[in-house]
């Protein structure tokens, strides 16, 4: 184990946060705001749809899914800028098992 | 006996040995089988585990059926049951599967250093359990009932077995496997309908593409007839309640103990991060294609048997008028069914389709093998849930830290066995509609273990006062809003007992904040134990620095 300086590991955190903070605004907006907006949204048609149904049917749910898989994807590209290893994880992660 | 019961028979029977057969060849031979799958379960499997977990009778059987009848105010339940995953792999899955808690109570426990907030804990997760688990096993009572036209209470104790079987057996290892197979079941089960009915009505063999066509036929229809549109927003609640509903729908599910635990059951944060990916995309399966369920069904009843005349009514009519869930009368006399005559119940959308659509008695066995695999995956990971909040949070953790690994498997299984058999005598006489029970326990996590949750692993100034103070007041005032506006009619903005979620949330930030702030401070350890949280395994963080481990 070596010491780094405690500035790296928030770093680490902050640029985490910086873009959970983005998910969350997109997640609020598809779902919260077009719902908030549905009645004048409800004039527009997108594959037959009326666009607010489509949004709440479907829209809203492809966009949940692909921010989790931007999320898992760009989360990887961040660890691996801090040197963080994925195998050493993984046995850090069994030993936890023993502790109880 | 008629062939198509003896083919659904042959089906539900082969799935049924499937999942006993996975939970032998499973069998968990220490508590870290028992409790966490042994921590080895990969991402993609764990998502279909969890989509199968996720998905219950209610959503099988019963999702499609309230989006026909509610229009646009039903999607508040897609957006509501999906979006509650980013809340839960962003803000939680990560952080505390580094904590290597085996449960949420012990994660509390732990967090605070508080006995007290661990029990409390414990009971609310065996309390929103086994609400929610009463609505499983009475939903395979009514298949199981239906399909051997059987009493549903028999078909609930056979459901009650089948699970105490293999839940005791493998615990979280077996159930895991075993959900990975439902998962299959279900979403095969679920999906050749529908593809089929969208075959059958607009050439396009892709429901998800086809039925959008479809909800606009039947807004013109609806104006024909003087309604107001299928899809016209609010017209069966308020924009609030839709809202309020919604939020509390996302923040139960990332307050669901039975949820949280299995982002135990992988080897990693970056694992439990996938595991929600891959959760979500397996879930949304089925959720986009809900709708379409509801929009063609609602369609065919329309145009094929709404207008015709009552004597020449399609065959498959007839079957489900005797079941009950569909009824015809002719009010004016005119021989002619018209819209307004037809009653229609929710559940008959996704179980009559496999008729309406002529697709045989092996697509009939499918969708019934489906649903029973909907109600066992989830009963199966709530009975784990009560199971574990008893045997590991009060038994071993409290009354007997000394219990050895056996001591322990064997009270998790007698739990399980007691649990199931109890959960199944409150089921023959259910307190409520399945997807009323199931809405209640959400509006239960929501006010008491989401916030203290949240409020755990991101601020460090909360402590066990605080913790307490939120979990009992946030579980009053949602019972209190639950009870109010279900029996006193009382309502803020519309919001009705489905949404009560939101002021308990809004009470049980409040508390804890409050409370924490006016009492003193966790100790050192404790704030370091909730900083070390915000990095991955390999950076340990501790007494003001971080080691990184080679």
């Amino acid at each position: 184990m070596k010491k780094i300086d405690k500035s790296v590991a928030d770093a680490y955190f902050r640029e985490k946060n910086t873009y959970m903070i983005i998910y969350f605004v997109i997640w609020a907006i598809v779902s919260y705001g077009v719902v908030a907006i549905a009645e004048p949204l409800s004039t527009f048609t997108f594959n037959g749809f009326p666009f607010h149904y489509f949004m709440g049917a479907q829209g809203a749910l492809a966009v949940f899914i692909i921010l989790l898989f931007v999320n898992a994807i760009v989360g990887d590209k961040i660890d691996k800028k801090y040197g963080i290893d994925e195998k050493k994880n993984e046995e850090i992660g069994s030993k936890t098992t023993q502790n109880h | 006996m008629d062939s198509q019961f003896i083919v659904s028979l042959i089906i539900i029977l082969a799935t049924f040995a499937l999942y006993i057969w996975i939970a032998v060849i499973n069998n968990a031979k220490g508590t870290s089988d028992f409790y966490v799958a042994g921590r080895g379960v990969p991402s993609v499997y764990n998502g279909m585990a969890i989509g199968a977990d996720w998905m219950s009778a209610a959503s099988f059987i019963g999702m499609a059926g309230t989006i026909m009848v509610l229009g646009y105010d039903g999607l508040a339940y897609i957006m509501g049951w999906t979006g509650g995953y980013l809340l839960l792999t962003f803000l939680l899955a990560p952080q505390l599967r580094k904590s290597g808690s085996y449960t949420v109570p012990e994660f509390i426990g732990d967090r605070f250093g508080s006995k007290t907030a661990l029990i409390i804990a414990a009971i609310c997760t065996m309390i929103i359990s086994f609400t929610y688990s009463i609505g499983q096993l009475s939903g395979s009572g009514v298949v199981i009932g239906r399909l051997f036209k059987i009493d549903a209470g028999l078909g609930t104790m056979i459901g009650v077995v089948l699970i105490a079987i293999y839940a005791a057996f493998g615990g979280m290892k077996g159930i895991t496997w075993t959900q990975v197979a439902q998962y299959i079941v279900l979403i095969v089960a679920y999906l050749v309908p529908v593809i089929f009915m969208s075959l059958q009505i607009t050439g396009n063999p892709l429901p998800w593409l086809s039925y959008g066509h479809i909800v606009s036929e039947l807004g013109e229809l609806d104006r024909a007839l003087g309604l107001s549109e299928y899809f016209a927003p609010f017209e069966n609640g308020t924009k609030w309640q839709f809202l309020a509903l919604m939020f509390t729908l996302m923040c139960g599910t990332a307050g669901l103990p039975h949820v949280i635990t299995r982002f135990y059951t992988v080897k990693t944060m970056k694992a439990a991060r996938w595991s929600g990916a891959w959760a979500l995309l397996f879930i949304a399966l089925l959720y986009f294609s809900a709708p379409a369920y509801a929009a063609f069904s609602r369609f065919i009843l329309m145009t094929q048997v709404a207008g015709s005349k009552i004597a020449e009514l399609p065959a498959w009519t007839k079957t489900w008028v005797d079941t009950g869930l569909l009824s015809v009368a002719d009010q004016n006399g005119d021989g002619i069914l018209q819209w307004a005559e037809l009653v229609i119940k929710n559940d008959i959308v996704v179980m009559a389709t496999p008729e309406i659509a002529n697709l045989g008695a092996f697509v009939i066995g499918l969708v019934a093998a489906g649903a029973m695999a909907a109600a066992l995956s989830t009963a199966g990971g709530l009975l784990i849930a009560i199971s574990s909040a008893f045997a590991h949070d009060i038994y071993y953790r409290i009354l007997k830290p000394t219990a050895t690994d056996k001591q322990r498997l064997n009270v998790g299984r007698i739990t399980i066995i007691i649990a199931t058999l109890l959960a199944g005598i409150v089921a023959l006489n259910p307190p409520g509609a399945i997807t009323q029970i199931v809405a209640w326990a959400f509006a239960l996590a929501t006010g008491t273990f989401f916030p203290a949750l949240v409020l755990g692993v991101w601020w460090r100034r909360g402590n066990s006062k605080g913790t307490i103070a939120g979990m009992v007041i946030g579980l009053a005032v949602t019972l209190a809003y639950i009870f109010a506006a279900k029996y006193g009619g009382f309502t803020i903005l519309g919001i009705i007992d489905t949404g009560a979620g939101v002021f308990g949330a809004i009470a049980a930030f409040a508390a804890n904040i409050i409370v924490s702030l006016s009492t003193k401070p966790p100790s050192q350890e404790i704030q370091d134990y909730v900083t070390n949280l915000r990095y991955p395994e390999q950076m340990t963080y501790k007494d003001g620095e971080v080691h990184m481990t080679e």
